[in-house]
């Protein structure tokens, strides 16, 4: 019955003083926002402590919440807001510029030669390290979309970017693992 | 098309297109179960500890409204109690006293350590002296306190008391209040000679009957206070409510407790009749109870 709400209302319910609702929605998003965040962040440690800080904030955060947003949305607000603090903290980033720059590089016919087709395993090995070796705003634009099932406006909305920038490092992405696969 | 845009419109089409299928075959993982508890044990935290819905707070102030409406009727209550017991007497039933066995010089010895609670501050310069209202405010709200329970050091009135021989009476001059406490006297007694006592200090000339009666009250609970033979005690309703009788219907009262045998308490009420009317002679039937 009560798995039957929406994410929303069930939202709605825990900052109500609903406990189970919380219980609910945090079974329906615990794994998808786990993956998303082990995978950008790509180590479990760090994705074990942004994970259980995401969560803190929804709690905190609770009463706050109003239902024009979509809690997906909103919940994957927090992550990444949480993400960006992290990388901010850790390492520089590599620019836009220098992402083109390994794309230009990168030969698209040689990885639709027959010959380079992979076993099924190894294109999962690749896909890992490619999704690895992406820059953090492509990663994360797919992983929300590959992921979370996001589209390109609530994308934007999560990463707070346009629409036509998330469409292109989406582009971006999907140009960088073609190439790790083929190699 | 470049393969780029191909791959994604298959990638934000509904299947994900090729990457996406080859995503969903990864490894799922899932978190870990301390995450799992520490989470839920976290968000059960908050509701419990946090603060409470609205509505909640709504029954915390009603309960909260209602607990001072109820003190206060409280409060009121008993500070109008006086009156009521006063207005209903036989409610009050249970006032043990002695009120013609005191000594004269324990009731004088008793009055200032009434007053002192009053007057010390006054001598100390504490505070300003309280009006008279505040007084009898005051007074009021004492005498029902120490008509419930008794004054520490005191020891409690006791329903039944033997006559006390004149050596305790003397006894009583420099020790503690005795037995008999001040507050358990009749109070119509006290508020006679009060009154008798203020009106023979303002109208010293009165000579109307109103006045005659008052000197008489006054008189009579001066005797009363004065010469106090011991007596068995008897219950301080009835003899208030004898003293408030007219003399015939008084003295008819003490036939009628010698009708219904009993002695004593008629015995007690005619010795109250006679220190309240000396002037008035006792009838000659009546005369035996006092032999």
């Amino acid at each position: 019955m009560g798995s039957e709400k929406t994410d929303e209302e069930l939202m709605l319910a825990y900052a109500g003083g609903d406990l189970l609702a919380f219980e609910l929605l945090y079974r329906r998003h615990r794994g998808m926002l786990y993956r998303f965040l082990l995978r950008t962040l790509r180590h479990r440690a760090d994705a074990d402590e942004l994970f259980q800080d995401t969560w803190s904030r929804l709690v905190a955060a609770r009463e706050r919440y109003r239902p024009e947003a979509k809690f997906t949305t909103w919940l994957l607000q927090i992550a990444h807001n949480l993400i960006v603090d992290r990388y901010r903290r850790q390492r520089p980033q590599a620019s836009e510029a220098e992402t083109d720059a390994v794309f230009r590089e990168l030969d698209a016919g040689e990885a639709e030669r027959p010959d380079r087709v992979l076993s099924e395993f190894e294109e999962r090995r690749r896909l890992q390290l490619a999704l690895e070796d992406l820059p953090e705003e492509q990663r994360v634009a797919f992983l929300l979309r590959v992921e979370s099932g996001l589209g390109l406006e609530e994308i934007a909305a999560v990463t707070n970017a346009g629409r036509e920038t998330v469409k292109s490092r989406l582009r971006y992405a999907l140009a960088r693992i073609r190439a790790r696969l083929a190699t | 098309m470049n393969p780029n845009d191909r791959d994604l419109d298959d990638l934000l089409g509904d299947g994900g297109g090729r990457f996406g299928n080859l995503y969903r075959r990864l490894p799922r993982y899932e978190p870990p179960r301390r995450l799992d508890r520490a989470v839920l044990g976290e968000a059960s935290r908050a509701v419990r500890n946090g603060k409470p819905p609205r509505r909640q707070r709504w029954i915390v102030g009603i309960g909260s409204a209602a607990g001072l409406v109820l003190a206060a009727g409280i409060a009121w209550r008993i500070g109008h109690e006086p009156m009521a017991t006063d207005a209903g007497a036989d409610r009050v039933r249970v006032v043990p006293v002695q009120p013609i066995t005191e000594s004269p010089r324990a009731r004088h010895d008793d009055e200032p350590s009434r007053e002192t609670p009053a007057t010390a501050p006054q001598s100390a310069g504490a505070s300003p002296p309280p009006s008279p209202d505040a007084i009898g405010q005051r007074s009021d709200a004492d005498t029902v306190r120490r008509a419930r329970k008794p004054l520490p050091g005191k020891p409690a009135p006791r329903p039944v008391s033997t006559p006390q021989p004149k050596a305790a009476s003397a006894a009583s001059e420099s020790a503690p209040p005795p037995a008999v406490a001040p507050e358990a006297f009749p109070q119509p007694l006290d508020a006679e000679a009060e009154a008798g006592k203020s009106e023979n200090a303002t109208r010293p000339a009165a000579s109307a009957p109103a006045a005659k009666s008052a000197r008489s009250g006054a008189a009579a609970s001066d005797r009363l206070h004065r010469a106090a033979p011991p007596t068995p005690p008897s219950s301080s309703v009835e003899l208030q409510r004898d003293m408030q009788l007219s003399p015939e219907d008084w003295l008819s009262r003490i036939r009628e407790l010698v009708r219904q045998d009993r002695r004593q308490q008629a015995i007690e009420s005619l010795r109250l009749f006679v220190r309240a009317h000396p002037d008035r002679p006792v009838p000659a039937d009546l005369q035996p109870l006092l032999d």
